[in-house]
């Protein structure tokens, strides 16, 4: 079965460029246009990672990612944004909670590629 | 008994005058050595008559008599209407008691004024603010009389040296030309004069005000210029600091806007252009593959450029946490100024290093700090590139001088070009300003530096070097020496 990859991002043109290269790449996508969208989709079905945006209406990707981890604390996350938040990295990872990897955009898709492949190792 | 009553008077009446002129001999101070004399003359008049009389018992002499009382007549009336009117002037003369009550009081008005001046002299030795005296010689020039402490402390020259020399030594020529014509002023108007200098002096660089007040002798000329200077570079810097800090504060909020909403449409356009790659895979026939790719290729580089530009835009904001560390800012420019020396050594331009014997430590990140001196360095070689374009052959050295002063580490950047005009300094440090032509610079190089470090608890100042010139002053807070990491220590 294909890695589940939730990807919330409100940049539509951006969202199917990547939903593209991640179903090229043999993962299974669902695509969320904000961070309410993306928590309801979570809870129909529940994502093997978050690929978010953090710039977004209605709910950011900060309190995505908290909503997500309070149920999921494992749960890998890769932030793609145009904001470079203060304190980098470490601006989400708190102790018990799972990894993020942060991307700044225009986004280097063969590094988050790689990261992908690391946090989802092959089934 | 006559006879005997008589002699003794008169002779009692020649002693009298004796004694009159010699205390009038002796007090040459007298008020009125004269009426001495006239008593004097009085006595022995009276005298006289007395010895007459006597002797006319012996011997009927009465014209004689007569005469001698004539005269005693005449003396004594003389005196009788010389007295009355010299009354009140002796009555007026002091009594020796007021004489000694006075000379008490001049005594103690004497050690008031002394301790007066005592403490003036301690208040204007105390005195913050800088004071100096200045002679108008006869021939329009300047010569420092005196100085206070304060004004040794202010400008780096002393007493002694303002004192001895003439001024033209004692004082940098940049700092007395522009002193000059206030001075000048000063001695035409014989009015006080206000006014705020700024230059490099002995002590560096320095902002006061200055109030000069002429001192006019009796004949007119104004013989002396009283000047008190009051130090206002740290208000100055204060000043400069919050309007830059609020100037920067719009411009850093406007470049996270931009660099947002310029990296949502590029990284569109860069995922779209992967897709486009992926889509033209085996597209036949060969010849316009090779054109879609050489378009890609384009697109692509082009799309990157704009990309690096936001990352750089990025970068500028200086709320950037990160990890912070005690560092020697020493060992960080050394190694800055080694990559600088290694790049710009074959241009020609020559980097110097003034190092401290023991480390300069700083809480910060190394490399950061790093980056923003190599970004200090090469603004200087830019500098010194250009005016070597317009005067081949002039010297290019840039000069890194460190520097411990009232806790904090200054890392001071001195190159040879043509120094930044004073119209341009208040821009130089905003975002996208930029002096050189398109594509050479980005005008983002000294905003990085200065956010560097105000993110480290300091700020970079600019002024000109008296030998021309651009100096570059970054400030950083002394971070405690027992705070610098064990590695670090074993570096140094």
């Amino acid at each position: 079965m294909a890695w589940r990859i939730l990807v919330a991002e409100d940049e539509g043109l951006a969202a199917m460029a990547i939903e593209d290269e991640l179903v090229r790449e043999g993962y299974e996508v669902v695509l969320a246009p904000d961070g309410q969208a993306a928590l309801e989709a979570a809870a129909r079905e529940p994502p093997d990672l978050l690929l978010t945006d953090l710039r977004m209406p209605r709910l950011d990707g900060a309190g995505l990612i908290r909503a997500l981890r309070a149920a999921m604390p494992a749960l890998p996350v890769v932030v793609m944004t145009g904001y470079a938040p203060s304190g980098g990295v470490g601006a989400f990872a708190s102790p018990g909670e799972g990894p993020v990897a942060l991307f700044a955009k225009p986004l280097d898709m063969d590094a988050v590629l790689l990261e992908l492949r690391k946090l989802l190792p092959g089934p | 008994m006559h006879l005997i009553s008589d002699v003794a008077t008169g002779l009692a009446y020649l002693s009298i005058p004796a004694a009159l002129v010699v205390f009038a001999m002796r007090r040459r101070d007298l008020a009125y050595p004269w009426v001495f004399v006239l008593f004097a003359a009085f006595i022995i008049a009276c005298g006289a008559t007395h010895l007459m009389h006597a002797y006319t018992m012996f011997t009927p002499a009465y014209e004689a008599e007569g005469l001698v009382k004539a005269i005693t007549a005449a003396v004594s009336v003389t005196t009788a209407i010389v007295l009355w009117p010299l009354l009140p002037r002796l009555l007026a003369l002091p009594s020796p008691e007021a004489m000694a009550r006075e000379v008490e009081d001049r005594r103690a008005a004497e050690a008031r004024a002394l301790a007066s001046e005592a403490r003036s002299a301690a208040f204007i030795a105390h005195l913050a603010e800088a004071l100096f005296v200045i002679r108008v010689r006869p021939d329009g020039g300047f010569q420092a009389e005196t100085v206070n402490p304060a004004f040794e402390r202010l400008f780096g020259i002393t007493e002694q040296a303002i004192r001895r020399q003439p001024l033209e030594q004692a004082v940098p020529e940049a700092m007395l030309a522009a002193a000059l014509p206030h001075w000048h002023q000063a001695v035409a108007q014989r009015q006080p004069v206000d006014y705020v200098m700024e230059a490099e002096t002995p002590a560096g660089w320095r902002v006061w005000q200055t109030v000069l007040v002429p001192m006019v002798s009796a004949e007119g000329p104004v013989e002396r210029l009283l000047g008190s200077a009051r130090d206002i570079t740290m208000t100055r810097r204060l000043q400069a600091d919050l309007l830059q800090s609020a100037r920067l504060a719009t411009v850093g909020t406007m470049c996270a806007g931009l660099a947002h909403e310029a990296s949502q449409p590029l990284n569109a356009a860069m995922l779209w252009l992967r897709s486009a790659r992926a889509a033209a895979e085996g597209l036949q026939p060969e010849a316009r593959l090779t054109r879609l790719h050489t378009a890609f290729g384009v697109v692509e580089g082009q799309l990157r450029r704009a990309g690096d530009l936001v990352a750089r835009i990025r970068a500028l904001p200086d709320d950037e946490a990160g990890a912070t560390q005690v560092f020697d800012v020493g060992r960080t420019a050394a190694d800055a100024v080694a990559t600088a020396s290694g790049q710009y050594a074959p241009e020609g331009i020559e980097v110097i290093l003034h190092n401290l014997p023991g480390p300069l430590p700083v809480r910060g990140a190394p490399a950061r700090l790093e980056q923003a001196l190599l970004q200090l360095l090469a603004n200087a070689r830019d500098a010194v590139q250009d005016r070597q374009a317009g005067e081949p052959g002039s010297e290019g050295r840039i000069t890194v001088t460190l520097l411990e002063e009232a806790g904090e580490a200054v890392v001071e950047v001195q190159d040879t070009g043509a120094g930044v005009p004073d119209a341009l300094r208040d821009s130089i440090f905003d975002p996208f300003f930029t002096t050189r032509d398109p594509g050479r610079g980005s005008g983002l190089g000294l905003p990085l530096a200065a956010a560097v470090a105000r993110g480290m608890g300091g700020r970079i100042d600019q002024h000109n070097a008296p030998e021309g010139g651009a100096v570059f002053t970054m400030r950083l807070a002394l971070a405690p020496l027992a705070c610098l990491q064990p590695a670090e220590e074993a570096r140094i």
